[in-house]
């Protein structure tokens, strides 16, 4: 297993690239994925889940992160 | 009861078991036993599905059962008793017999709520999975652990009472206990009592702040136990009772997000998944509220799997706080080199909570969110695929990443993989994972479920949707890694309510309330016992001067005409003769007097 991580930590390269490709793979292969049950019109749109998860991915780090910084930290001994 | 149903009845094994651990510790039986109570119980319950009702018992007039089992029931207790054993093998090398007996009798408590066929019963196991658990708690050698454990013990407490008082009044409405499905149109305060306190063991927020406060801070093993199944046991309850009510469907919209905040900001690991069970149970929960079959299909599915990946992670997370005494975040990193295993097995089970494609989150997660989606809930949908997003920035990427990988850390003395015992745990858990995501894994679990199943998870557009949320949520992080780095700091949550406000009350009482107090005993004693002295000595005054010259006044008044009326009593006859012609002469006379003044 350990022999395994280092290959993967040495490629790391190849690794990145792979991870394009995939992307890239991903946002085609919803272009032709037949849509049997769509719930709601974000269902039609090709990549409609592929924006929903960036901006949802950043909006969430941006914003918890913000409010984290802004209000919520404390310090260890806050209740003692 | 009969002595067949205490028999059959699984959580009775588990106490026998507790109540005799000091016995098998002497022995050496305690680690076998620990074992074999688990396997005992799966096969009872194969045994007996087909019995629905046992262990009816009508004590001081109240009708109880212990036993109901059925397809809702039987799927809770499965997974209950095959996390009771993945537990009793990760903490087989425990110490203390007491731990090891209060996390039986904890799963004694899910085991009989689960089983309870009226509200009395319920009561009573819910009461002994918190009494039991918080030891798991105690246990703990952190010094925050004792704090944190009782304020666990007065939530559930609250909890506790706020139930109680719903079945009570339920019972005075209605006079009876049965425990059964609810309509939500005819629900009163007791059974919105009732909901709240089955929502506080669910974590629903605002009353979640127990699991985040005591979690972090339990054993080793308590932690890997109490993620299993007091939110679990209360998801059960819910979906007993309150499937169908809407409010349950809003609050577990907005529980899969607020769990995903904290578990994105927070530093220590076990805090972080502690964090992500209420939003995962949030899941459970708007699946419940959601109340088609679909949709309580979903919740039962998303709790099996959910038990066994989340027990996974804690397992994980325990496995490297055991090995170095490190959980958080910031402390740690760069543990590939001497963990490598325990990062495969945390690594399975945040695919799975993730719901990567050939694990068990794909295919218990998505029944939910399509049934949100087939109810025609869009909002709800957007909400817990959202969530979705930041269950796999969080628990999938950011605490693997950050404990794994990230800044090298220094270790002295350098950790090794864990006991033997915690890596077989974490291969059954991880095996089951899988297993679940895989065809006969899958039908297995929807045969466990309570309505016949008519949904396929590996469609071209549910793996289309799957693949590009996990795909771009990684690429959010591989963006963002620098704002993610954990600070060695604590996020503020609702409990700071009750840590924060409980000196100020108590400054309240010893400023405000203790000086009134104070005051009052002055007063009292200035003025009250003065005006008790004076109204005293007016009684005595009256006493004397009233009732005692009246009472003794008629007394001697008594003895007075006695002893005149002695003397008269000459004893001689010529003398009442006498005494009797001056009576007739004077009658005479009057009667003359009275005739003619007529």
């Amino acid at each position: 297993m350990l022999r395994l991580l280092l290959f993967l930590r040495q490629h790391a390269r190849t690794l990145k690239w792979t991870f394009w490709g995939i992307i890239a793979a991903v946002v085609v292969f919803d272009c032709f994925a037949p849509r049997h049950h769509p719930h709601f019109w974000g269902d039609y749109i090709r990549g409609f889940w592929s924006l929903f998860a960036f901006l949802g991915c950043v909006l969430m780090i941006v914003l918890f992160k913000g409010i984290y910084h802004v209000w919520l930290m404390k310090e260890h001994n806050t209740y003692e | 009861m009969s002595d067949h149903a205490v028999l059959i009845h699984p959580a009775t094994w588990f106490i026998l078991a507790a109540a005799l651990s000091p016995f098998l510790n002497r022995v050496k039986l305690v680690k076998p036993v620990f074992l074999a109570v688990p396997m005992l119980a799966l096969a009872l319950i194969y045994l007996n599905r087909d019995i629905s009702l046992f262990g009816q018992v009508n004590w001081l007039g109240f009708d109880l059962v212990f036993g109901r089992m059925d397809k809702l029931s039987f799927v809770f207790l499965h997974v209950f008793i095959i996390m009771a054993f993945i537990g009793a093998l990760y903490g087989l090398a425990v110490k203390e017999t007491g731990q090891k007996a209060a996390g039986l009798l904890y799963v004694a408590g899910a085991l009989g709520t689960t089983l309870a066929g009226d509200y009395l019963t319920v009561f009573i196991f819910w009461e002994l999975m918190a009494f039991s658990s918080v030891f798991l708690v105690w246990y703990s050698p952190r010094a925050k652990a004792r704090g944190a454990g009782f304020r666990y013990l007065l939530i559930h407490t609250l909890g506790g009472l706020i139930l109680l008082g719903g079945i009570m009044l339920r019972y005075q409405a209605t006079g009876s206990l049965d425990f059964g499905p609810l309509d939500p149109g005819s629900a009163t305060l007791a059974e919105y009592l009732i909901m709240t306190g089955f929502i506080l063991n669910a974590a629903v927020p605002p009353l979640h702040a127990w699991l985040a406060d005591a979690y972090p801070e339990a054993t080793v093993t308590g932690a890997v136990f109490m993620c299993a199944f007091t939110t679990k046991a209360a998801v059960y309850v819910l979906a007993r009772g309150f499937a169908g009510f809407e409010a349950l469907t809003i609050l577990g919209a907005v529980m899969t997000l607020y769990g995903v905040f904290y578990a994105v900001i927070e530093n220590d690991a076990r805090r972080i998944l502690a964090y992500h069970i209420i939003s995962q149970v949030g899941y459970m929960v708007c699946a419940v509220g959601i109340g088609t079959q679909l949709a309580i299909n979903g919740a039962c599915a998303h709790a099996y799997a959910h038990i066994l990946y989340k027990a996974l992670l804690f397992m994980g997370a325990g496995a490297v706080l055991q090995m170095t005494g490190k959980s958080k975040l910031s402390e740690l990193g760069g543990l590939y080199r001497h963990m490598p295993w325990a990062f495969f097995f945390t690594f399975i089970g945040g695919i799975s909570i993730s719901g990567f494609p050939l694990t068990s989150g794909f295919v218990s997660k998505s029944m939910i969110i399509a049934a949100a989606g087939e109810n025609h809930q869009p909002v709800i949908m957007l909400m817990l695929m959202l969530a979705a997003v930041g269950t796999f920035l969080s628990v999938g990427i950011k605490l693997p990443y950050f404990i794994w990988f990230g800044p090298d850390k220094t270790y002295s003395p350098p950790p090794g993989e864990a006991p033997w015992n915690m890596n077989l745990a974490m291969v059954l858990a991880a095996f089951l994972c899988i297993f679940l995501g895989l065809g006969p894994g899958y039908h297995a679990l929807y045969a466990l479920l309570p309505y016949t199943v008519d949904y396929h998870p590996y469609t071209a557009y549910h793996l289309s949707e799957t693949f590009q949320i996990l795909v771009f949520t990684g690429l959010g992080f591989s963006l963002f890694i620098k704002r993610l780095t954990p600070k060695d700091k604590i996020a503020m949550d609702l409990d700071w309510f009750y840590r924060k406000g409980t000196p100020h009350f108590m400054v309240l009482v010893r400023q405000v309330l203790g000086r009134l107090d104070l005051w009052a005993t002055d007063v009292y004693r200035k003025v009250g016992i003065r005006m008790t002295m004076a109204l005293a000595r007016g009684f005595t005054w009256f006493d004397i001067n009233g009732i005692d010259w009246s009472i003794d006044g008629a007394a001697k008044s008594v003895v007075k005409g006695g002893d005149t009326l002695r003397h008269i009593q000459t004893g001689k006859i010529q003398h009442y003769i006498g005494g009797a012609v001056i009576l007739l002469f004077a009658v005479i006379i009057l009667a003359v007097i009275y005739k003619t003044g007529a």
